[in-house]
């Protein structure tokens, strides 16, 4: 990976974290600092299902897992929360191994995968909800002290600038993938498994180092949310929404590139955002509109932003 | 000489007059107080949101009309809704959107994790919140001086939902000794249906058998045979509108006829809706659960009122009704729409705030959760809900052991 490669991963890092500068209002800096989990989350399903085409349908499993165990870790065992987040996102890394090594070992490809990845989530969030661990249907609560000590901060502004590094190091890690000769062999599984295969391409290995990478940084936004919003209940952690919203926004902004995840995010959310206040206090419509939108966007193919561009820019 | 300053003696008087009218004239029309309303009125909690909204927007116009908040000087509350689309993140986003908008306090959230996470959102800005239903008993635990519920929490709720069933009981001569626990099987159910376990028998009720089902549930044939087989006298379930819907359907096709089925916050038992699609299988049950004080004359007329729009009278209506005029009895008190000052004017509620229509006794908050909410017994009687127990609220007699048909 050169220094090129990197421009414009800084550049984006710069001009985001100049945000809070320009932006004061904690209702923008909330919606920024969910925009952000949101795209972290995305930037994990990309690794797999962007570059790896394994497209994963139950990434809610490793937000969650990753959401849980920092949680539990501080509420149950007093473990720093820094630690914490930390070993949420190797959990989250593990859970993501298991699942793909019990999958892949199976030769499960494409709607199968995806339907067992839905089915794990489906089984943690029925656990999750049944545990006295974590605390069951009434969900577990991270114990409000804001301290920087504690990751809980006074100023909206530090989790944003918390959860833009964490998205910006998830773009570096992609383009390093990118440039790496892993990530060309996981595109080489993702364009054709057998021909890869055929050349010496070890693929089960390839896919689970993919899906290992991809529920950590996946995990990273789940305890980011565990640490921003400090409650957690099964259906937050584990429910379809996240797996929904990890998935969308990568197709939208542009699956297996670097950038498309985060475009992806912002659009969806910035869409939401506008279609909300274009409306007003009518509730309900604004989602109406926002379906309407996205019919629009996934409908014409090339199907997503990136492939829209490039299509303007050939018809001039 | 001329001066800089002439002025007839008609035009002094007219100055003067201006100037001691002034204030008066400023005192007719003080600034709106900006109250924000948190509901999820789009998800799966759209309904309760609606309700939620109904008893807040109901409230806000009986205050508007009757002179809106007399020591601000007549001062009228202007609602800042926020939809919280039945999720926390949506839940602390209003909230910061209510905050950037001036809002001198937020009533709602429904559900607990809403309310959790809404209120300490609000805790940020020492913004007053005032809970309406949600009954985790986190949610005053956390030492959050901003938070504050009217209704009672899961603690109370159950504690008192055992007792009532032991007055009852003995009240009707012990016609009920046996009892089968239903319950859905995550934490809700599974943690009532140990707390049972753990409480009947020491109140001389034998468990018979305590059977979970999942949520959602598709069949409850199986578990209908069952308490046929077992043929207790008292059935306890614990479980979600659907299922309870279909569980009370089962058991009416089938002729099972226990003496009585005592519910604990249940989806189902105080909800009309249920009582109006299913009138035969509603008949007779009993519920424990928030309700509104039916001997208030308020209570009717904002029944009337709900119902007159082909809505149904829900809980969450009366609930955020009360909420929104402790809001405003604590704003009359405190004297200014300073958030602060409300925080420490809701804290010193006491029984002199008698504009609500629950069924409690005079208002006492510790650590923000007024001491004197109580859930009541309910029971469905000639397709109505009725107030049962406890008997200083009751509207009607309870019928238990139920007749034999």
């Amino acid at each position: 990976m050169s220094t090129r490669d990197l421009v414009p991963i800084l550049v984006f890092a710069a001009v985001a974290a100049l945000l809070p500068v320009f932006v004061t209002a904690n209702t923008w800096l909330n919606f920024a600092v969910f925009t952000l989990i949101i795209c972290l989350a995305a930037q994990g399903w990309n690794i797999l299902g962007g570059y790896g085409g394994q497209y994963s349908f139950g990434h809610a499993a490793f937000f969650g897992t990753a959401a849980y165990a920092t949680a539990i870790l501080q509420v149950r065992y007093g473990v720093n929360p820094y630690l914490g987040f930390g070993f949420g996102i190797a959990a989250a890394a593990v859970v993501g191994w298991i699942i793909g090594a019990l999958s892949f070992r199976s030769g499960l490809r494409g709607s199968y995968f995806a339907l067992v990845t839905l089915a794990f989530a489906e089984v943690f969030r029925v656990l999750a909800n049944a545990s006295e661990m974590t605390g069951g249907a009434a969900g577990i609560l991270i114990r409000l002290d804001v301290r920087p000590e504690n990751f809980q901060f006074a100023s909206r502004a530090t989790f944003y600038w918390i959860a833009l590094a964490l998205v910006v190091a998830a773009l570096v890690v992609t383009r390093a993938l990118e440039r790496s000769r892993l990530g060309a062999q996981l595109v080489a599984v993702r364009e054709n498994e057998s021909a890869a295969r055929a050349l010496g391409v070890d693929a089960l290995q390839v896919k689970l180092s993919a899906i290992a990478l991809s529920a950590a940084i996946t995990g990273a936004a789940g305890a980011l949310y565990a640490q921003y919003f400090l409650y957690l209940d099964a259906n937050i952690a584990y429910g379809t929404w996240i797996s929904v919203e990890a998935l969308l926004a990568p197709i939208i902004g542009g699956a297996g590139t670097v950038f498309g995840p985060v475009l992806g995010g912002i659009i969806l959310h910035g869409l939401s955002e506008f279609t909300k206040s274009l409306v007003g206090r009518i509730p309900g419509v604004d989602l109406v509109i926002f379906g309407i939108l996205l019919i629009v966007v996934v409908r014409f193919p090339p199907r997503e932003i990136p492939g829209l561009i490039r299509m303007w820019r050939g018809r001039r | 000489m001329p001066t800089a300053f002439t002025a007839s003696r008609r035009a002094v008087l007219l100055g003067a007059a201006a100037t001691l009218a002034a204030p008066r004239i400023g005192g007719a029309q003080p600034a709106a107080i900006r109250l924000g309303i948190l509901q999820p009125v789009t998800g799966a909690l759209a309904q309760d949101g609606e309700y939620g909204r109904l008893g807040a927007e109901l409230a806000i116009q009986e205050i508007n009309a009757t002179g809106g908040i007399r020591a601000l000087g007549g001062a009228q509350i202007q609602m800042v809704f926020g939809d919280a689309r039945s999720t926390p993140e949506g839940g602390t986003a209003e909230v910061e959107r209510m905050n950037s908008e001036g809002v001198v306090a937020i009533v709602g959230g429904f559900a607990s994790p809403i309310a959790l996470a809404a209120s300490q959102a609000a805790s940020r800005y020492d913004l007053p919140y005032v809970v309406d239903v949600g009954v985790s008993d986190a949610i005053v635990t956390r030492g959050l001086r901003n938070t504050f519920r009217f209704g009672p929490g899961f603690g109370a709720v159950t504690g008192a939902a055992l007792d009532n069933l032991v007055t009852l009981n003995n009240a009707a001569g012990r016609p009920a000794r046996t009892v089968v626990v239903v319950h859905e099987d995550g934490l809700f159910g599974s943690g009532m249906a140990r707390l049972m376990q753990q409480q009947l028998p020491q109140r001389g009720f034998e468990i018979l058998e305590t059977i979970s089902h999942p949520t959602p549930a598709r069949d409850m044939s199986n578990i209908a045979l069952r308490i046929r087989a077992l043929n207790p006298d008292l059935i306890i379930p614990s479980s979600y509108y659907a299922e309870f819907v279909l569980l009370s359907q089962t058991l009416q096709q089938r002729r099972i006829r226990p003496k009585g089925i005592y519910c604990v916050l249940n989806g189902a038992a105080s909800n009309f809706r249920f009582v109006r699609e299913f009138p035969q299988a509603a008949n007779l049950v009993m519920d424990v659960n928030h309700w509104a004080d039916p001997r208030k004359p308020r209570t009717a007329e904002l029944r009337r009122q709900v119902e007159a729009t082909n809505r149904f009278w829900l809980y969450n209506t009366p609930l955020n009704y009360s909420a929104v005029m402790l809001v405003a009895d604590a704003l009359e008190r405190a004297g200014r729409a300073d958030r602060n000052a409300v925080i420490e004017a809701l804290a010193a509620t006491d029984g002199r705030f008698t504009r609500h229509i629950m069924p409690y006794g005079p208002t006492r908050f510790v650590n923000g959760q007024n001491q004197s909410a109580q859930a009541v017994n309910t029971q469905v009687i000639d397709n109505d809900i009725k107030v049962i127990f406890p008997t200083d609220f009751a509207d009607a007699r309870p019928v238990f052991p139920w007749p034999s048909i």
